[in-house]
C-alpha cells in the first residue's frame, strides 16, 4: 500500500466527475432540449424525416450510445494516468467478495 | 391445427426446450451463484444478458404498437427506456458494484445501517417487480393466445404456469446465460420482418435508413384524410406529459432493481461502465427498430387494409377480432373499411403485422417465439429479484439470520411461485395495455428508489431518516398520483404514466430536509461513500487515499 497524494486523488475525481457532468448534459439536451422545442426543430428535415422526429427516433438514442462508450474509453485512460492495473483491481475485487 | 400453428409452437418449445438446457447446465448451487452468478460474467455478455432482461413484453410486443397509436408522441419511450442508461451508468452503477452487495434493499439497509429502511425498501422492490410482471404476464397472454386462437385470458394463465416452472429452475448464473439466449433469439425476430417489410414497402433491405420516406408518405395520407400527421409534435398529448413521462421512464430505468442487480455480477466498476455500454448498444438495436417497425405496419394497413370492401377483409382479421384486439366497424354504412374505422390495440400491432404482410409461417412463428423469449427473460430476472428481496432481505436479514443457504433458496422459490400466481391473477383481467403497465413500475420506482440511491453513493450527509423520508414521499405520491390520474384528477396535463415527475422531486426534497434535521450518519459510514469516488485499487482510509501497488502496509 502506498499513500496517494490528496492532490492526486482530488485530480481523478474532479477528472471523472467532470467527464460524467459534460456527457450527462449532451444527453439531457438531444433528448428534453430537442423535444422542448420541437415545433422550432420540426421545420428542418434529415435523412427524410422532420428533425425532431428523427432525434426522438434515432437521433438522441445513437448520442446516448456513443456517450456510453467514450465514457468507459476515456475513464479507461484516467485510470491508466492515474496508474491503475485492472488486473489487480479485479483480484482485489474478488478476494473482498469471499470475506462476504 | 393449421400449419401455422404447428410452426409457432414447435419454435417456441424449441426455444423454450433451448433455455431449459441452458438452466440446468448452469443450476445455481450456492447463494451467491443464485443472486450474483458469483460475480464473474464478462461486460460484453452482461450487456447482452442486461438486453435480454431489460427487453420486456412491453418493448417487444407493446412498443412499436404504442409508437404506431401516439405518432411522435409514443417516441417518450424510446427516448426514456434508453436514456436511462446514462443516468444508470454514469450515476449508480459503477458505485454500487464497488459498494458489493447483492440486492438494492441490502445496499439501502447497510449504506444507512438501519434495517426499517432495508424492509421499505424490499416492499417496495416487491411492489415494483410484481406490477412489472403483470406487464409480462398479459403480454405472454397475447401470444400464446393468438397462437392456440383462444381468449388472451387463456393464454395467461399457460403462460404463468410456464413462467413458474421456468423460473424455480435455476437462479441468476442459470439466469445470465439463458437471457444471453434468449436476447440473440428476440433480436433476430425482431429485424428480420422489417427488413422484409421494408424490402416489400420501399425495396431496400435497410430498414433504418428508408422508413423516414414512408414516414413521408403516411403524413401525407393523414394530411388527405384530414388527420393530424403522425409526426406532428404533440397531437396525442400535451407537451408536459412527454416530458414529465420522458423523465419518468428515465430515472425508472436507472432505478429498477431487477435492472441495477445485473451490475453487481460483474467483477468490477471498468467492467461495470463497459456493460452499460454495450448494453444499451444491443438495446438500441431494438429500439431504433421501433419506430421503423410502426411505421410499416401503419403504412401496410392504411394502404392495404383502408379502402377494402368489409366483407371481403383477408383472414387474420378475424382471429384479432375474436381475441378482441383489434375493433372494425363500417360506421358509415358504405361497404367499405377506412382507416378511421379501424381500431387496433398497440398490443397487436407487432405480433399481427408480419401476417398483414405475408411474411410466411416461419416468420410468423419467429415472431411468437421471440416475444415469448422477451416476456420470459424479463420475467426471469424479475422473479429472481422478486424472491432475493424476500428470502435475502427480509426472510435471511431481519427473521432469521441463522437460516442456512438451503433454507434460504427454498424460501425465495416458494415466493417466486407465489408471486407468479398472484400476478397471473391480476393479469387475466389486465388494467391496462401492457407499456401503460409497465409505466407504472417504471414511476415507482423511480419515485421510490432513485432519489435515495444517487444521494447514497454521491453525498455523505445523507443519513436513514432521510432514506426513509424520500422513499415513503416518493413512494407515496407517486401510488397516490397514478390513482388520481387514472380517476380523472390531473394536474398540468400530465397523467398517470408520467407520474415520476411529482415523485421524483419530492422524494429528493425529503430526503435532503430529513438529513439535515438529523444527526449526520457514522464516520466510517461517511468513509465508505466518500471510497466510492476511487477505483477498486484505491482505498479511502481515516482522511487519506491508498493505493495497492502490491506491496503490504
Amino acid at each position: 500500500m502506498k499513500k496517494v497524494d490528496k492532490e492526486v486523488a482530488e485530480a481523478y475525481f474532479r477528472a471523472r466527475t467532470r467527464m460524467i457532468v459534460i456527457f450527462l448534459i449532451i444527453g439531457f439536451l438531444v433528448s428534453f432540449g430537442v423535444v422542448a422545442f420541437a415545433e422550432f426543430f420540426s421545420q428542418f428535415t434529415f435523412l427524410g424525416v422532420e428533425f425532431h422526429y428523427y432525434m426522438g427516433s434515432q437521433g438522441a438514442v445513437v448520442i446516448f450510445i456513443i456517450c456510453l462508450f467514450l465514457n468507459a474509453i476515456f475513464s479507461d485512460k484516467i485510470d491508466r494516468k492515474f496508474g491503475i492495473d485492472d488486473k489487480v483491481s479485479v483480484t482485489i475485487s474478488n478476494s473482498k467478495n469471499i470475506e462476504q | 391445427m393449421d400449419a401455422q400453428t404447428i410452426m409457432s409452437l414447435g419454435l417456441i418449445i424449441a426455444t423454450f426446450a433451448l433455455y431449459i438446457g441452458i438452466s440446468i447446465f448452469n443450476r445455481a448451487r450456492a447463494t451467491s451463484d443464485f443472486y450474483v452468478a458469483a460475480r464473474g460474467v464478462p461486460p460484453v455478455w452482461n450487456g447482452m444478458a442486461i438486453g435480454g432482461d431489460w427487453m420486456s413484453a412491453a418493448s417487444y410486443i407493446g412498443m412499436a404498437g404504442t409508437v404506431m397509436a401516439l405518432g411522435y408522441d409514443g417516441l417518450a419511450y424510446i427516448m426514456g427506456w434508453t436514456g436511462g442508461y446514462l443516468l444508470l451508468t454514469f450515476l449508480l452503477a459503477p458505485q454500487l458494484r464497488k459498494y458489493g452487495r447483492y440486492t438494492v434493499p441490502e445496499f439501502i439497509g447497510d449504506r444507512y445501517m438501519n434495517n426499517t429502511a432495508r424492509l421499505i425498501a424490499a416492499i417496495a422492490t416487491l411492489i415494483i417487480s410484481f406490477t412489472y410482471i403483470i406487464g409480462q404476464l398479459s403480454g405472454s397472454g397475447v401470444v400464446i393466445g393468438r397462437i392456440l386462437s383462444i381468449p388472451a385470458m387463456y393464454g395467461t394463465m399457460i403462460g404463468v404456469v410456464v413462467i413458474a416452472i421456468y423460473a424455480t429452475l435455476g437462479g441468476m448464473k442459470s439466469v445470465t446465460w439463458t437471457q444471453v439466449a434468449q436476447y440473440m433469439i428476440l433480436i433476430v425476430a425482431y429485424i428480420i420482418p422489417i427488413v422484409f417489410m421494408s424490402l416489400q414497402v420501399t425495396g431496400n433491405p435497410l430498414p433504418w435508413l428508408t422508413y423516414g420516406n414512408v414516414i413521408d408518405e403516411i403524413g401525407a395520407i393523414d394530411r388527405e384524410l384530414g388527420l393530424s400527421e403522425y409526426f406532428a409534435p404533440f397531437a396525442e398529448s400535451e407537451k408536459s406529459q412527454f416530458l414529465a413521462l420522458m423523465f419518468t421512464l428515465m430515472v425508472g430505468a436507472a432505478s429498477l432493481p431487477h435492472v441495477i442487480v445485473r451490475f453487481f455480477t460483474v467483477a468490477t466498476m471498468k467492467a461495470a461502465r463497459w456493460s452499460g455500454a454495450w448494453a444499451l448498444l444491443f438495446i438500441g438495436l431494438l429500439y431504433l427498430s421501433a419506430p421503423a417497425y410502426a411505421a410499416f405496419s401503419r403504412f401496410i394497413l392504411m394502404t392495404r387494409i383502408a379502402g377494402q370492401p368489409i366483407d371481403q377483409l383477408p383472414a387474420w382479421s378475424e382471429n384479432w377480432i375474436n381475441i378482441g384486439l383489434l375493433k372494425i366497424a363500417d360506421q358509415d354504412g358504405d361497404g367499405m373499411l377506412d382507416w378511421t374505422e379501424i381500431e387496433v390495440s398497440p398490443d397487436m400491432v407487432v405480433m399481427a403485422t408480419p401476417e398483414i404482410a405475408n411474411l410466411g409461417i416461419f416468420v410468423i412463428g419467429l415472431m411468437a417465439a421471440g416475444a415469448m423469449a422477451a416476456a420470459l427473460s424479463t420475467a426471469g430476472g424479475l422473479l429472481v429479484t422478486i424472491s432475493s428481496s424476500f428470502a435475502h432481505d427480509i426472510y435471511y436479514r431481519l427473521i432469521n439470520p441463522q437460516a442456512s443457504d438451503q433454507k434460504r433458496l427454498k424460501a425465495g422459490r416458494i415466493v417466486m411461485i407465489l408471486a407468479t400466481v398472484v400476478a397471473g391473477v391480476v393479469a387475466l383481467d389486465p388494467p391496462g395495455v401492457i407499456t401503460q403497465i409497465v409505466a407504472w413500475a417504471f414511476a415507482l420506482a423511480g419515485g421510490t428508489f432513485f432519489p435515495v440511491l444517487v444521494l447514497g453513493v454521491w453525498w455523505r450527509r445523507m443519513n436513514a431518516a432521510g432514506a426513509i423520508a424520500g422513499m415513503l414521499v416518493g413512494l407515496g405520491t407517486t401510488l397516490t398520483y397514478i390513482f388520481l390520474a387514472l380517476s380523472g384528477v390531473t394536474l398540468f396535463g400530465i397523467i398517470d404514466t408520467g407520474a415520476g415527475i411529482f415523485g421524483v422531486p419530492l422524494n429528493f426534497l425529503a430526503c435532503i430536509i430529513a438529513s439535515k434535521m438529523t444527526e449526520p450518519p457514522a464516520q466510517h459510514l461517511q468513509d465508505d461513500v466518500t471510497d466510492l469516488r476511487y477505483p477498486e485499487q484505491m482505498t479511502y482510509k481515516d482522511g487519506e487515499v491508498w493505493i495497492n501497488d502490491g506491496t503490504r502496509n
